[in-house]
């Protein structure tokens, strides 16, 4: 298990990822919309051509609708042989975060965050959250199933 | 019955009731719901509106800033307008100026026009005047060649009258010499009268031979006795006769030469008195013709005199009117060399505002090129910011691709573990380089925004700095046109005031002559007055006397008629003379008769006398003696003859003295023949001078005409020039209240470039502002929308509520019915049955 994480910018919160459950990084530039799909699925993007869902991390947690900028991108997250795109506000820098500094979320952002936030540590002067990946895309492959 | 009936009823409504309670439930149900979405709506419109509200904050505090910004701009604004207000203030003030001073330029053009046409209209007058005077020079020359005509003939007359004073003393001398003669002569005389002395004694001598011859005669005597008898009775009877005949004869001859003399007296002095009468009638006449002519004389000389005096007191006017004519003019002379200088003055002022105003063209001009320039560059900098902007955003491009990579070999790395950790080493480093040089370009990318809203900003800027330039040169252009039109007018004054110098010092000129010409006219006048005046109480004497002479020829005239009337009854008594006289004759008629038988006894007479004769021859013997005694008579006589010769000598040389005297006296009457034709020369002369002077009169009385003429023009010219002089001040006025609003133009202009040049400066503050204003009114704007859904929602909701509500309220209407009825079902009325 590496300690490398993938730092992302989701409205003024910065969150990591483990660079494990990260597949690749990409530019978001635009989707591809899917009818039916829920509110947080932004569409269809493709990665190495492989064709892949991408969520709105925002409206995933609930935040107000942003237009695309150039810092935008999409993290491909690789969950059990699945590829699925969260897009960021941003996400511009790895950090090497000892699991020990991260310290499980006080109880009322657990219960508020729905489970998103996995744990909480103070990296160097910043607050970054660690997200809970599965929790965040288990629910696309609840409703996927 | 009635019971169950009742019953049925409470039934029915109670059912009623229940079913529409149910409804009411069923109602109030869906009331809540509408009520809950309502809440939900609301909820999410609180919410949009909390945002709102932030952003509004937000919009609020940059509004503030702008407010703030645009405060100093609006102060600036206010400073700038009330600068422009300033210059408009000056500008209007410098039109209205240069209108009045269009207006007084007109009036004065207008003015110099009249004043031009008065000075033609007095150049004419005065051309008049001269033209007069030249024809009072004319005559007044002839008049000195007159009177030099008249010295002349004066000189001749008094050369004549020496000459004859001369020959007066020549025959003086004549005389004198004719006394010495006549001396000579008296002595002659003396030795003559010696000599008749010694003649008397001869003569007594002679005597004594005469009384000898007497006595020889004795015997004579005798014989004469006897003839003397009958000569007595001859001489008795021709005694008698001749008695009667010379009697008659004597009467008829004194009565013939009595008469004839008589008659032709009578006849001579009728014809004198006929002559006399017609000459008293022509007397008469010529004496009325003459008195007529004094008196048309005395009356042309009293008009005459009239006149005189006119002219007199006209030239004392004119004198007078010439003088004040001289005084007006050297006044305009005065006024027009103020307006002269003044002109001059502001032609000078006019040349400063035209330099100024060139000067600040050309600044403005220069402004405008350099504010071209600059906004050029300005230009060509945002082009190159924008070049650098797309440089800067490939950068950014690549610094981001190279993160992602840097990011993705990151992950890689980290997968591959240990062997990777190398180069996530590298990976790491490249993202670092990428973020900074990202980081440096994102820096880059903001200052080129904030240059290019600068470059924008300051083209704007330029712009409206080229624009106010252009209006500030064009302002100055009319400044300019206005101001060289000024200069022409000013110019245009300045020639036509020394146009009205140049003619004012000829008028002056002109003044003086005529001046100078009528106070000798007015002398000459007063010398024309005072020999009238003689010549009128010499002429009135002379009427007088006239008149006398006139009464007395009168008289003549009738003395002489009577005169002849008595000559005439004188003629008809002489008729009566000549009858007598012919009765005279008749008797002499018989006197011849008578005198025949004298004729016989004259024939005895004749005999007698021979004897007679005889006597005589003794007679004569006597008388030889006598002879002798005459023959000393005759020595005597011729010494008397000698003394005599001496005496005619004397006579003759007298005679001589005498012809001298006479040849003398034909010189004298000559010389005064000459001398009455030099008079008749003077009396021509005097006649031209005369007539001369009436020309003169006429030609003064013209010029008196013509001097208050110019007098008239004299005071229009002085009017005019007073208003000229007037006009001029106004127009002194105005130009100083052009000069003090170009001063005032130019300080407002200076202020208007120092406020433009702070409302730059605010002007890019609020354009800062203004752009933060636009990105919060952009997050309003979407707000907004949302709020606006959400209020949209709300209010379908608040619809259905409204709906429901009515439906309740029906319902419950119902239930009320239904209510009564049950009540008066129960009522206790219905319940005793």
């Amino acid at each position: 298990m590496s300690q490398l994480h993938v730092i992302c910018r989701i409205g003024d919160s910065e969150y990591a990822i483990p660079a494990d459950e990260v597949f690749q990084m990409e530019n978001f530039t635009v989707a591809t919309p899917v009818p039916g799909a829920p509110s947080y699925v932004t569409g269809l993007i493709q990665v190495r051509q492989k064709i892949i869902p991408v969520l709105d991390a925002r409206k995933r947690f609930g935040l107000p609708e942003i237009p695309v900028t150039g810092e935008s991108r999409v993290v491909v997250l690789k969950l059990s042989e699945r590829l699925v795109g969260l897009v960021v506000d941003s996400a511009r820098e790895v950090q090497n975060i000892s699991p020990e500094i991260f310290k499980a979320p006080p109880e009322i952002i657990a219960r508020q965050s729905e489970g998103f936030v996995k744990a909480v540590a103070n990296f160097k002067e910043r607050i970054i959250m660690l997200l809970d990946t599965l929790k965040i895309v288990g629910e696309e492959f609840e409703h996927a199933k | 019955m009635q019971n169950e009936i009742e019953y049925k009823n409470i039934m029915n409504s109670t059912e009623e009731i229940m079913k529409s309670l149910a409804r009411t439930a069923n109602q109030a149900l869906s009331v809540e719901e509408a009520i809950q979405k309502i809440s939900e709506s609301g909820n999410e419109s609180a919410a949009a509106g909390e945002q709102m509200r932030a952003a509004i904050e937000s919009v609020a505090s940059s509004v503030e800033e702008t407010g703030a910004s645009i405060q100093e701009l609006a102060k600036s604004q206010q400073q700038v307008a009330e600068t422009t207000k300033d210059t408009l203030r000056g500008m209007e003030a410098m039109a209205s100026g240069l209108q009045e001073m269009t207006a007084s330029v007109a009036t004065v053009k207008k003015d110099a026009e009249l004043l031009s046409s008065s000075s033609e209209k007095t150049a004419a007058t005065l051309e008049e005047t001269a033209r007069s005077i030249k024809s009072v020079n004319v005559n007044a020359s002839d008049l000195a060649a007159a009177s030099q005509q008249l010295t002349s003939a004066a000189t001749q007359t008094a050369v004549s009258v020496a000459d004859i004073s001369k020959r007066g003393e020549a025959s003086a001398a004549t005389i004198e010499e004719v006394a010495v003669t006549i001396q000579q002569m008296a002595k002659g005389i003396t030795r003559l009268s010696a000599d008749a002395e010694s003649s008397a004694v001869q003569v007594l001598n002679l005597s004594n031979g005469v009384i000898q011859g007497i006595t020889a005669l004795e015997g004579v005597s005798k014989d004469a006795t006897e003839m003397a008898s009958a000569v007595e009775q001859t001489a008795a009877s021709a005694e008698e006769m001749s008695r009667s005949s010379k009697m008659i004869s004597a009467q008829a001859k004194e009565l013939e030469v009595s008469v004839e003399s008589a008659v032709s007296a009578v006849t001579e002095i009728a014809a004198s008195v006929e002559e006399v009468a017609a000459t008293a009638e022509k007397n008469a006449s010529v004496v009325d013709s003459n008195a007529a002519a004094i008196e048309q004389f005395s009356r042309s000389v009293q008009a005459v005199a009239q006149s005189t005096e006119q002219i007199a007191n006209l030239s004392a006017e004119t004198v007078t009117a010439t003088t004040q004519l001289e005084r007006a003019n050297s006044r305009i002379t005065t006024l027009v060399e103020g307006a002269r200088k003044t002109a001059d003055e502001v032609t000078a002022t006019t040349r400063e505002g035209g330099l100024t105003v060139a000067k600040s063209i050309s600044g403005l001009t220069s402004i405008r090129e350099a504010i071209t320039e600059s906004s050029n560059v300005i230009k060509d900098m945002g082009k190159r910011a924008e070049d650098i902007g797309d440089i800067v955003q490939t950068i950014n491009m690549i610094a981001d691709r190279t993160n992602l990579l840097s990011l993705n070999a990151s992950i890689e790395a980290a997968r591959a573990g240990e062997h990777g950790r190398g180069f996530a080493v590298v990976a790491e480093e490249i993202r670092a380089l990428a973020d900074r040089a990202a980081a440096a370009s994102a820096d880059i990318a903001k200052i080129i925004k904030g240059l290019q809203s600068t470059a924008r900003e300051a083209m704007v800027t330029a712009n409206e700095g080229v624009k106010a330039a252009a209006e500030g040169g064009k302002f100055a252009a009319d400044a300019e046109l206005a101001l060289s039109a000024i200069l022409k007018g000013a110019e245009s004054v300045t020639s036509s005031v020394r146009d009205i110098e140049r003619a004012n010092a000829e008028q002056v000129q002109a003044v003086k002559s005529v001046t100078s010409a009528t106070h000798k006219v007015s002398e000459e006048g007063r010398q024309v007055a005072r020999v009238t005046k003689e010549q009128l109480t010499t002429s009135q004497l002379l009427a007088k006397g006239t008149s006398e002479l006139r009464t007395m020829a009168r008289q003549t005239k009738e003395a002489t008629s009577e005169q002849a009337k008595a000559l005439r009854d004188v003629v008809r008594s002489h008729g009566l003379l000549k009858q007598n006289a012919e009765k005279v004759l008749r008797a002499v008629g018989e006197q011849a008769s008578v005198s025949s038988q004298l004729a016989t006894a004259s024939l005895q007479m004749r005999k007698l006398t021979a004897q007679t004769s005889s006597a005589m021859g003794e007679q004569t013997k006597k008388l030889s003696d006598l002879v002798s005694i005459a023959k000393d008579v005759t020595q005597s006589a011729q010494r008397t003859t000698q003394g005599l010769v001496e005496q005619t000598k004397g006579a003759v040389e007298v005679a001589k003295a005498m012809e001298d005297a006479r040849k003398e006296s034909i010189a004298t009457s000559r010389a005064v023949t000459e001398q009455a034709k030099a008079a008749k020369e003077i009396e021509s002369s005097s006649r031209e001078v005369n007539r001369l002077s009436n020309e003169v009169r006429r030609a003064t009385e013209e010029q008196a005409k013509a001097a208050v003429d110019l007098a008239r023009e004299g005071e229009e010219v002085r009017k005019i020039s007073r208003q000229t002089a007037k006009a001029i001040s106004e127009q002194t006025v105005a130009m100083a209240t052009i000069s003090s609003d170009a001063a005032k133009q130019t300080i407002s202009m200076q202020k208007v470039a120092r406020a433009t040049s702070e409302q730059t400066e605010t002007s890019k503050e609020l354009a800062t502002v203004m752009n933060d204003i636009r990105g919060r009114a952009r997050e309003i704007t979407t707000v907004t929308t949302q709020l606006i859904k959400g209020v949209s929602k709300v209010a379908n909701s608040a619809g259905a509520i409204a709906n429901d509500i009515a439906k309740v309220r029906l319902s419950n209407v119902e239930q009320a019915e239904g209510l009564t009825k049950v009540i008066a079902a129960l009522s206790p009325d219905n319940q005793a049955h």
